[in-house]
């Protein structure tokens, strides 16, 4: 699993890859309180290298996403959801909440 | 009937091990690959379920995890000695909310329940807490 942040001048793009359980979505986290840190609350997720998102996974993208709308500041977007990876955010609920992208290009063009 | 069964410390960083274990024996067991892939989430959560509840988070604990065929379903225990808890208890998510107004508790547990045909809990102060959920092996 690896997760690497980009800082655009538009947003932030972080791109996944590998398993995100409950032992690697901590770093999920980490990576994602980096950007808000920074002042950063426009975020694009490239899902496309994604394997596995748990529960774990999920409720870190629920509380970034809570945080960057806040005072409508920014938002969490996601490119690239693979079936799979679709499948269980339909299930959690969120495909529909939550605007997502083909590409990562359209998703930070977005902003 | 054969059991596979694994035994590992209460680690997260046993889940992909956990996680490859189970496919392997699904995919023997003639599930699909969506089948093969819902059942090793579903095992995913319940590890971490005993490892973050039943066990806190420590790693002193001990997780076993079963797996075999029995007719027409893959079967898979969990089993842990930990703390035990009341699954009816556990909030159910809101899917249907706003983000916005989201609690983030029980995504877990609703996941498993979602993910698989069957699931049944057991408490017992000697045979410890288990979890057995049932996956149909023919509904691909």
């Amino acid at each position: 699993m690896t997760t690497m942040r980009v800082n655009l001048k538009r947003c932030d793009l972080i791109t996944l890859e590998g398993r995100y359980d409950s032992e690697t979505a901590p770093e999920l986290e980490r990576v994602l309180r980096e950007s808000m840190d920074a002042g950063v609350y426009r975020i694009v997720l490239d899902m496309s290298r994604v394997t596995y998102f748990g529960s774990a996974a999920i409720r870190a993208l629920i509380l970034a996403y809570k945080e960057c709308r806040r005072f409508n500041r920014g938002d969490v977007r996601l490119a690239n959801v693979t079936d799979r990876i679709r499948q269980v955010f339909e299930m959690a609920g969120i495909m529909p909440l939550v605007q997502h992208f083909d590409d990562p290009v359209l998703a930070v063009g977005s902003f | 009937m054969e059991r596979h069964e694994i035994c590992y410390a209460s680690d997260r960083g046993k889940l992909g091990e956990i996680s490859e274990f189970i496919g392997e024996h699904a995919r023997h067991a003639g599930l699909g690959e969506d089948d093969v892939y819902e059942i090793q989430m579903a095992t995913d959560e319940a590890c971490t379920n005993s490892i973050e509840h039943a066990y806190d988070g420590l790693t002193s604990g001990q997780i076993e995890v079963c797996c075999y065929v029995e007719g027409a379903f893959f079967v898979v225990s969990v089993r842990d000695y930990g703390r035990r808890f009341d699954p009816d208890t556990v909030p159910v998510p809101d899917v249907t909310a706003p983000l916005e107004e989201r609690s983030i508790g029980g995504l877990g547990l609703y996941f498993m329940r979602r993910l698989v045909d069957s699931i049944e809990f057991s408490f017992d102060p000697v045979q410890g807490n288990q979890v057995l959920m049932r996956k149909r092996r023919d509904s691909q």
